[in-house]
């Protein structure tokens, strides 16, 4: 899990700003999709460093971005989580699925 | 940072304790005197939740909400009405208007924390 | 902000909401399918009650609550509007002010206070009852669509056979299942997660993201999410139902307690929509249950399958919800057009303290004082730009003293609002119809005023009622209307504000009024007295021409104090009758007590300031007028006869020094007669009178309420802004002045009474008093 934490020189193919919640679901949707099939290369990195709020929508969303970017054969990975985003995927027990550190003090 | 609460009620006092428990418990406040200064003050800030009476002069809660609901901003905000267990009318109309949320007057400031909680933690 | 001034903002804002419904009440009366007032009404109790329960007011909360029950019924149209229920209601807003009064007290509510409360809710119940007989029928159909709502309810005991183990674990198992709109409606599933972890600890979950489609077809704003939480709590169930509540018609919430038989865990597998076998996995990776239980679960489950289709009758029931549900959602949409958007005005108001407002006040009236006091000084130094930087000073401390006291101003209509109530009892009292019509309610005075006036007020419009507006049978024969009509009506006049109270009825008899007034030897046989002087009559201490003593006249409170009431707020009343037609008793009121824009003069070496809306002109008298005038106290105004007082012989002022032509810096006001330098800027016109050497006197005419007078003075000393200041005690009782004021020299000047003046001009009866012969005004 240290990819996480550790510096990460991979240029992002999306950088999500502010909310990624219910309120800017709609639009980030489509932006998501675009970066997967874009993606040059086998990796989709996509930044979540200034993600300040993100709510069951937003998560929905990254799932979705895994499954993509599966079924394109191509790897989408979240870099730099922001400390809400970690929050949440702790809280819904998903540290493995996505391969983030657990939280000190969680109960998983 | 702190989560934003609008509070909307034509009850000075009604906003001043309630203003008061939910400060205490680390939430930002607004506070409106009813639908129509409420609507004004939803000029695009972030806003966590609203708190709205039903009842009000100018414009009532149900109005106000689905006004408010129609502003992109605060198209998905949660939202608390505060109702009389008198009012399962009242109720359908604030559920249609997209007010899911509902918590009996009268309560105490502990009630009505809980409530908040229960969909905006500070 | 504390809860102590939040209480404080509770009974402030109770009373005036008392007050609107009071008004709402009256009105409602004619109008009984108004919404507005209905809603108005409404409103009034259910804001006090929802406040009241924030304070634990709950004596408050209990009353409130039936009204507001009966008040509903109203709204819903269930209940007619009628007058016993206006009366009744009347009474509650009443009771419900005593309430308020307690708490705005501190007390706790007396033995007393809560049988009136008991009474009322008994009379509102005796409404609720009536009319809930006849609505009954409506009653199970509610019961039954909230047990359906409460879906969310722990799984009942149960299940099949081979389900009545026990399960090992001592934690809660939450199943949860969000319905696609969710979020849309503003609930995340994480808040509630969150909130559960306030007063527990999630053992383990696991988050279903099976539901989640394709990306092409997936809606980014739909929740497609569920939970299996295992969960270690001492709370009890109710506690964790509630914090679901709010989803409860949005989502599948099952939570099944620690020990439960194993076919609680098998009705909960068999609800969910996932296959039986990825369910129980999920409950044996939560750690609900272990693998051996989780196969005698689906054993039991197999048998029961067996026998019966269980799960089959469950899904028509989740289809049928769904049914239901559109046509829910447009019964309210129709429901929601109906609802009235209720107008009114701008509500950007900010509620102040009103003793904040008076130290602002009182601090510009010393600011007022300072700027005079610049003023004199630059007048002195005679330094251009010292005088024009003072000039600009005053000109702006004039608008800061206007606007402050606009901040006080209030609209009468208020005060006005509260008579139809005392009206509408009053003529029940008396047997006698009387309507009341308002005017000029938008009419602004100070809100001292406007608090003081209410109790001269009630005693004028109770005399109008009482005495003025004759029974049916004198009205039908005098051809009038079998109704009294009572108006009340405010306009603003020459820095006064009028007040009127106007009745049809039969007016004041002058002849009674003579007699009466003899009979208890106010007045002597052989004075003569004008129509005017007779009908002043009646506010003479001891005097009442009530013929029977009834209810109202039984209060105690004479005409004479509903007078000095008006005089303490340097107002005066005065009467307009005919006989068999009516009677207007108008009452003039300074618009402000706190400042006033006076005129100084100078008798001798004292100072007095004459309130400058009662100034009409200043005339000089020569040698000749004042020779002519000698001895008679009335001088010849162009053709007119002017009565006048000399304020130096009123005043017992000794001779000042006759002011000289350099004077001295340092006397009292300075400023005036230093024409003997050169160095002096020019003065400005109104001033330059002052600059010819005093050998004639100057008369100051003052005019109050139609009548004039002259008040002789040795010097005018200009427009002069001032606090008036009350006297104190000890110079209460001395005519002619009403307050006193400090000039921006240091020195103390008195304001002058003017209406005292002039009546005392205007009287007969000051003959006695004054040193000459008095001279009677007629108008």
């Amino acid at each position: 899990m240290a990819e996480a934490t550790s510096p990460d020189l991979a240029v992002p193919a999306l950088c999500i700003l502010g909310d990624f919640t219910i309120f800017a679901a709609a639009d980030l949707k489509p932006k998501i999709i675009e970066a997967i099939n874009q993606g040059e290369t086998d990796e989709v990195v996509i930044d979540l460093a200034d993600v300040s709020e993100i709510d069951s929508a937003g998560l929905q969303l990254m799932v979705m971005a895994m499954r993509e970017g599966a079924a394109q054969s191509k790897n989408v990975r979240f870099t730099r989580h922001s400390e809400p985003v970690l929050n949440l995927i702790d809280l819904f027990g998903l540290s493995g699925f996505f391969g983030t550190p657990a939280l000190a003090g969680s109960t998983h | 940072m702190a989560k934003t609460i609008m509070i909307v009620d034509d009850s000075a006092s009604l906003r001043q304790v309630v203003g008061i428990a939910l400060k205490g418990a680390g939430y930002d406040v607004v506070e409106a005197c009813d639908g129509k200064d409420a609507l004004g003050k939803l000029d695009g800030r972030k806003l966590h939740l609203i708190i709205s009476d039903v009842n009000m002069p100018n414009m009532d809660g149900i109005s106000f909400v689905k006004a408010a609901k129609q502003l992109p901003a605060y198209k998905f905000t949660p939202v608390i009405m505060l109702t009389t267990e008198a009012g399962d009318a009242m109720k359908q109309q604030g559920q249609a208007a997209g007010a899911k949320a509902w918590v009996v007057k009268p309560f105490q400031p502990a009630q009505m924390l809980a409530a908040v909680s229960k969909l905006v933690l500070p | 902000m504390n809860l102590d001034d939040a209480l404080n903002t509770f009974v402030i804002e109770s009373r005036e909401l008392l007050e609107s419904m009071e008004e709402a009440l009256l009105r409602v009366e004619q109008s009984p399918h108004d919404e507005d007032l209905i809603n108005a009404i409404f409103r009034a109790a259910h804001t006090i009650k929802g406040s009241a329960g924030l304070f634990g007011l709950d004596h408050v909360v209990a009353f409130t609550h039936n009204a507001e029950n009966v008040l509903d019924s109203v709204r819903s149209g269930e209940l007619e509007i009628d007058g016993d229920l206006v009366a009744l209601f009347l009474q509650v807003c009443d009771h419900m002010g005593s309430l308020v009064a307690n708490v705005a007290e501190g007390k706790e509510f007396g033995e007393d206070i809560r049988q009136r409360s008991d009474e009322l809710t008994a009379q509102l119940k005796g409404q609720m009852t009536a009319h809930q007989s006849a609505g009954a029928a409506g009653a199970p159909a509610e019961a039954s669509s909230s047990a359906a709502s409460s879906e969310h309810v722990a799984v009942p005991a149960g299940g099949g056979e081979g389900g009545a183990a026990h399960a090992e674990t001592d934690n809660w198992h939450i199943s949860m299942r969000f319905g696609k709109d969710v979020l849309k409606n503003g609930m995340d599933p994480a808040s509630f997660i969150r909130y559960l972890t306030t007063f527990g600890r999630i053992v383990n979950i696991v988050t279903l993201l099976d539901e989640i489609p394709r990306a092409a077809e997936m809606d980014p704003e739909d929740c497609y999410l569920g939970f299996e939480i295992s969960y270690r709590t001492d709370a009890d169930k109710a506690a964790i139902e509630s914090a679901f509540e709010f989803v409860q018609d949005d989502a599948r919430i099952r939570i099944v307690p620690p020990h439960s038989k194993i076919g609680d865990y098998l009705d909960l597998i068999r609800e969910m929509p996932e296959t039986e076998m990825r369910l129980g996995e999920i409950l044996v990776r939560c750690g609900t249950l272990t693998e051996n239980e989780l196969d005698a679960a689906l054993l039991a489950q197999q048998a029961a399958d067996a026998s019966s289709e269980a799960h089959q009758p469950l899904g028509t029931v989740l289809v049928a919800e769904q049914m239901v549900s559109p046509t829910v959602v447009q019964a309210a949409l129709q429901k929601q057009k109906q609802v009235k958007e209720t107008k009114g005005g701008d509500a950007s108001m900010i509620r102040v303290n009103a003793d904040k407002l008076d130290e602002h006040i009182n601090l510009i009236g010393e600011l007022i004082i300072a700027s005079a006091s610049i003023d004199l000084t630059a007048l002195k130094s005679g330094n251009p730009e010292l005088l024009e930087a003072a000039s600009v000073m005053k000109r702006l401390v004039e608008n800061v003293r206007d606007s402050a006291l606009q901040l006080r101003m209030v609209q009468i209509g208020a005060t006005f609002n509260k008579f139809q109530r005392v009206v509408r009892d009053v003529s029940r009292e008396i047997g006698k119809d009387i309507r009341l019509e308002i005017s000029g309610a938008e009419t602004e005075l100070d809100k001292t005023v406007v608090e003081k006036i209410g109790d001269p007020l009630t005693h004028l419009v109770r005399n109008s009622m009482d005495h003025g507006i004759e029974p049916v049978d004198v009205r039908l024969a005098r051809g009038k209307p079998p109704h009294g009509t009572l108006r009340l009506n405010a306009y603003h006049d020459s820095g006064a504000i009028a007040i009127e109270v106007i009745d049809d009825g039969g007016g004041l008899n002058k002849e009674r009024i003579l007699a009466k007034a003899l009979e208890r030897g106010l007045v002597k046989p052989e004075q003569m007295l004008s129509d005017d002087e007779i009908h002043k009559l009646i506010f003479e201490p001891g005097f009442s021409t009530a013929e029977q003593i009834n209810n109202l006249s039984g209060r105690g409170v004479g005409m004479d104090v509903v007078r000095r009431n008006i005089r303490d707020l340097r107002g005066s009343i005065d009467i307009d009758t005919e006989e068999g037609v009516g009677t207007t008793m108008r009452i003039r009121l300074p618009l402000t007590l706190a400042i006033i824009d006076g005129f100084l003069v100078g008798v001798g070496g004292s100072s007095f300031v004459v309130p400058l809306e009662m100034v009409v002109e200043c005339v000089e008298l020569s040698q000749e007028e004042i020779d002519a005038a000698h001895g008679r106290q009335h001088l010849n105004l162009r053709g007119e006869v002017l009565p006048f007082i000399r304020l130096k012989e009123l005043f017992d002022i000794a001779d000042a020094p006759p002011p000289a032509i350099d004077a001295d810096a340092d006397s009292p006001f300075g400023l005036q007669l230093e024409s003997g330098r050169d160095d002096l800027p020019p003065v400005d016109e109104e001033l330059a009178f002052l600059l010819q050497p005093v050998r004639r006197e100057n008369v100051v005419v003052v005019n109050y309420a139609g009548h004039r007078a002259g008040l002789v003075v040795d010097t005018l000393q200009g427009e002069y802004q001032t606090v008036i200041r009350p006297l104190g005690a000890v110079f209460s009782g001395i005519e002619g002045i009403s307050g006193f004021t400090i000039l921006g020299t240091g020195q103390v000047a008195l304001i002058l009474d003017v209406p005292g003046l002039v009546r005392r001009v205007a009287s007969k009866e000051s003959r006695v008093n004054a040193r000459a012969a008095s001279y009677v005004m007629r108008e």
